[in-house]
């Protein structure tokens, strides 16, 4: 009988710190959880879109590597222009560069077309770049931020 | 480029404007069709018929905007009043597609009077280049009237595009006639270090993608065979790749050294490129224009200067220095 009764009291308790743990915890949790699952999954999506991107409209220059090339074209891969100027390299994106820039310590001087992409296109490639070869951004850069660049 | 026969200049711009350049001032033309300015697409090439002082018709390719997608299309018109008239369109490559990249395109007429154009594969080198039931990947032939040739040569073979002259191109951006022989050159970008400079010849197959000197961007080999039977080998290929925009024989005499050479542009390395021949042998590589910028489209006037078309410059004219 004795040992009956403690068995309950023992499931009782246990079943009581389960749901008080779970009661406790999980509104916390849960709601944290999904909200960095939607952020990584909207970077990997973007990023992922942002490589169609990448190969249809910058790989012939910029080339698969991101390292540019030669003394025209810039490298995307550790490039601390990119790194530096947020808003200037969603402007070259948008409308196009030209002028001379300074690319690690180097001098660039081409001519970039403006390639008729979409707010969103700009926002995918953007992300690709900043998410490819050495580089990590784990903050994505949104068709807002885009859309705010003005010529 | 086009020269009218008064000196002036029309000038395509790839975001669709065309332009009379007229001592030094540009007027914007007006009814020219709306094109799909995105990647490679936009306003392409333009060309005077070799009677336009008898008929005044113009040749214009361009990346149609109609539907979804886009593809390569050629119209004819008239100039009136600063406006194209009486446009009929005469080419129209299909399907459409969303890709943005391989267009082409140029236009030349021959001796004889026939035209010729050129579309690029439009993104699609498996299924669109070795197939001359598809457009695109091709140097087509027609009578200035956009009708076909009866001697074109795929005439009569089962849903062969019979407007097809060549085929096997990636993207050729360079159409010119030899002033000398008649003979049409054509140059076409080629994946990394596949450029290639070719003699177009009635039903050749060029090879894109079959054979290349060249590999794919992602540096993955496309074809481990650079030649094979049945199909043309450049004369000329670059290696590294130059993506070549524009090319001209040299004829005048205002550049004695230049003479008989071919000129040619570079979008990539941002110069112009002065190829010396003996016959159909590049003997040698010259720049001009170093850092010029990215150079579209190269010719020679009716005054005997070379005009180069520069991305975000402009129009310029090179004088020797005396």
């Amino acid at each position: 009988m004795i040992t009956k009764i403690n068995n309950i009291n023992i499931l009782f308790i246990l079943a009581g710190l389960v749901f008080v743990s779970s009661a406790f915890i999980k509104p916390d949790t849960d709601a944290s959880y999904i909200l960095i699952a939607d952020q990584q999954t909207d970077l990997q999506e973007s990023i992922a879109r942002g490589k169609e991107v990448y190969t249809e409209f910058c790989v012939q220059c910029h080339l698969a590597t991101g390292k540019g090339n030669g003394d025209i074209v810039p490298p995307l891969d550790s490039s601390d222009w990119l790194e530096k100027k947020k808003t200037e390299s969603i402007h070259a994106v948008k409308y196009g560069q030209a002028g001379e820039i300074i690319v690690n310590s180097k001098k660039y001087n081409g001519t970039m077309p403006p390639m008729g992409l979409s707010n969103e296109e700009i926002a995918d490639v953007m992300n690709y770049v900043r998410n490819s070869w050495s580089n990590k951004h784990s903050k994505m850069i949104t068709v807002a931020a885009v859309v705010q660049v003005k010529p | 480029m086009a020269f009218l026969p008064d000196g002036s200049l029309l000038v395509t711009e790839k975001s669709g404007i065309l332009y009379h350049v007229q001592n030094g001032l540009k007027t914007e033309i007006k009814n020219v069709p709306p094109v799909y300015n995105r990647g490679q697409g936009g306003l392409l090439d333009i060309a005077l018929h070799p009677n336009y002082v008898k008929n005044g018709w113009i040749y214009i390719t361009f990346s149609n905007k109609e539907g979804v997608g886009s593809n390569t299309q050629l119209i004819r018109a008239k100039l009136e009043n600063e406006s194209l008239t009486q446009i009929q369109s005469l080419y129209k490559c299909e399907p459409n597609t969303a890709k943005s990249h391989h267009f082409g395109s140029r236009i030349i007429f021959d001796n004889e009077g026939y035209l010729y154009f050129s579309a690029g594969e439009r993104g699609e080198h498996f299924v669109n280049p070795q197939d001359i039931t598809r457009d695109n990947g091709k140097i087509y032939r027609l009578n200035d009237d956009g009708s076909i040739p009866k001697d074109n040569p795929f005439v009569g073979q089962p849903k062969a595009k019979e407007a097809v002259y060549s085929y096997g191109h990636r993207n050729p951006q360079g159409l010119v006639k030899n002033p000398i022989t008649g003979v049409i050159w054509e140059h076409e970008h080629g994946p990394q270090g596949g450029d290639e400079i070719n003699i177009i010849k009635k039903g050749a197959n060029y090879g894109w993608p079959v054979v290349t000197y060249g590999i794919d961007y992602d540096n993955s080999i496309i074809s481990e065979e650079k030649q094979k039977s049945g199909i043309e080998d450049p004369i000329y290929y670059w290696l590294p790749s130059i993506a070549p925009s524009g090319m001209t024989f040299v004829t005048s005499s205002k550049y004695p050294d230049w003479t008989g050479s071919l000129l040619v542009g570079s979008l990539k390395f941002q110069y112009l490129e002065l190829l010396k021949l003996d016959g159909y042998k590049v003997i040698s590589r010259q720049k001009v224009a170093t850092n010029i910028g990215r150079l579209r489209n190269v010719t020679e006037g009716p005054d005997g200067y070379i005009y180069i078309g520069v991305e975000g410059k402009g129009i310029l004219k090179i004088v020797p220095n005396k």
